[in-house]
């Protein structure tokens, strides 16, 4: 036996149970938090619920023909910071007009239709802030067929302020969730270091160098940890899609299930893994030391 | 071979012992002897090179220990094997888990050798089957050949052994005289610290060197005029110990 001892799975090979039960935690707990993440970035807080609800309407001043009306629409669909822009001819105006306040179709049968039909803007749900507004709104202004833009200005601030306020909220819980989750990374390698700490310190005794042992042990957390991790993320992947599938109006709140694979996404899933990795290796490092104090 | 050059400790505010000067060639076996409470256990861990004296050194073939080159000192530590007089065993840890970490601190080991080596081992301290045994549950006695069979594993060039021999009791006593000459034999160097010296290892025993506070025999590992002596045990003890490249 003259080779250097392989330490990156020394508690592995010490105390096998103890890491099985920490690493089956660590994949419920992991599993959870690349659930609530993927939510929050698809949804962005209360990003994705506000922007399905607001609009902006620019109320043209005449009727147009059907090709215009489209085309100006589609002019609007260009601007950045819009999802959608949809024109509404009169007919269809009327119709929602109609469904709105039932039982007046007789103010119709004296002058024709009165409205002259809208185009409906929606944003996406990260544009959703007083400047990009302000731009689609200055934007319509300036269109001479559009009588009036209807942005609920009154009401911006407030709905903006409530928006940042979920936004904070949201990361907040998640923020203390990760606090939480990094807490039992601690607290896993602090005990399971302290109940190795006389097998460390055999090795050590037995010429086995206790950086290398240190630096090694938290190789094998970092490499552990993002095997779970990425486990971790697919399952809780898979089951957003499968939930957002199986419940179409919960895409309102959350998203579509398609952005799952977009790049933003997957780069913050390779964020999360490294950060998982991280913590794993410091909680191994910090576990060590508390394990060698302890039998100080 | 193991130098010590006037060696001293202090300890709580007083001289332990100074001026200690011991040589343990290689293929020999050295027994250090002294009274409770003289620094035996101390001085052993001086000598694997775990506490630093606080006078004098230790030299191993002809590097130092504590004012040398580490990388050295490390690689004299890694060929060392060490049976304590005192255990802290946690609940529920095995002798064959014993031997898991011998092998891991040796650079690791298949587990089917392992086994093998080890029921050998284990059979030869007259453990048969102890393999899963809990540590707790083992006698004083079966808790140090334990601890001195995983040791063994490792075929450690150096073995420093803390009260083995006495805490072993006597019906083992002549086996473990004959299995540390038999590995003293193959090139090892075995120190050995114990109260007294056993009484029937006298006759095979050199005169006592006094050494501050201890005295140091040499046991003889070729015996004058015979091959082996009856109490050696069987000619592949030495061979199951060092197996696996003591060198």
């Amino acid at each position: 036996m003259t080779g250097e001892p392989s330490l990156v799975w020394v508690d592995w090979r010490l105390a096998p149970g103890s890491v099985l039960r920490d690493s089956l935690w660590r994949l419920f707990f992991l599993a959870l938090a690349a659930f609530a993440l993927l939510v929050l970035l698809l949804s962005g807080g209360a990003d994705r619920f506000l922007a399905s609800r607001y609009a902006i309407h620019a109320v043209l001043r005449t009727p147009l023909a059907a090709g215009e009306g489209e085309g100006l629409a589609r002019k609007v669909a260009g601007l950045p910071p819009v999802r959608a822009a949809v024109y509404k001819d009169p007919e269809a105006s009327w119709q929602e007009f109609l469904l709105a306040y039932p039982g007046i179709d007789s103010l119709r049968s004296g002058a024709g239709n009165p409205l002259p039909g809208y185009i409906e803007v929606r944003l996406r749900p990260d544009r959703l802030t007083s400047a990009d507004i302000g731009q689609v709104t200055s934007a319509l202004r300036n269109v001479p067929y559009v009588e009036r833009v209807l942005a609920g200005e009154e009401q911006l601030p407030r709905l903006l302020r409530w928006r940042r306020w979920a936004s904070a909220f949201a990361w907040g819980v998640f923020g203390s969730f990760a606090g939480l989750f990094s807490l039992l990374f601690l607290l896993q390698e602090r005990v399971r270091g302290i109940s190795l700490a006389g097998e460390f310190v055999f090795l050590a005794e037995r010429g086995v160098p206790a950086a290398r042992m240190a630096a090694a042990r938290a190789a094998g957390a970092a490499l552990s940890a993002i095997l779970l991790a990425s486990a971790g993320a697919v399952l809780s992947a898979a089951a957003l899609r499968y939930l957002l599938l199986r419940y179409p109006a919960l895409e309102q709140l959350v998203g579509p299930p398609a952005e799952l694979l977009s790049p933003r996404i997957a780069a913050a899933v390779a964020g999360f893994i490294l950060c998982a990795a991280f913590l794993a290796a410091v909680s191994s490092l910090i576990g060590l030391r508390a394990a060698r104090a302890g039998r100080k | 071979m193991i130098e010590a050059f006037r060696l001293g400790i202090y300890s709580r505010g007083a001289t332990l012992w100074d001026g200690v000067d011991l040589a343990f060639e290689s293929g020999s076996v050295g027994v250090i002897s002294g009274p409770a409470s003289s620094g035996k256990t101390i001085l052993l861990s001086v000598l694997r090179g775990e506490r630093q004296p606080d006078a004098g050194d230790v030299v191993v073939s002809g590097e130092s220990l504590y004012r040398g080159n580490a990388a050295a000192a490390r690689s004299f530590r890694a060929s060392c094997g060490h049976v304590p007089d005192r255990f802290a065993d946690p609940a529920g840890q095995t002798v064959g888990d014993l031997f898991r970490l011998s092998a891991l601190a040796g650079g690791g080991m298949k587990e089917s050798e392992r086994r093998e080596r080890s029921d050998r081992l284990l059979a030869m301290l007259g453990l048969e089957g102890a393999q899963d045994w809990t540590l707790r549950s083992l006698s004083t006695s079966e808790r140090v050949r334990a601890a001195l069979a995983a040791e063994l594993l490792r075929g450690p060039r150096f073995l420093f052994a803390d009260c083995v021999v006495e805490t072993a009791g006597t019906p083992f006593r002549e086996m473990l005289g004959g299995l540390f000459r038999a590995l003293a034999r193959e090139g090892n160097t075995i120190v050995l610290a114990e109260r007294r010296l056993p009484e029937r290892w006298e006759a095979i025993a050199g005169e006592a060197k006094a050494a501050g506070p201890f005295r140091v025999y040499r046991l003889q590992v070729h015996p004058a005029g015979s091959a082996a002596r009856p109490s050696d045990p069987p000619s592949t003890a030495g061979n199951v110990a060092g197996k696996g490249g003591s060198g």
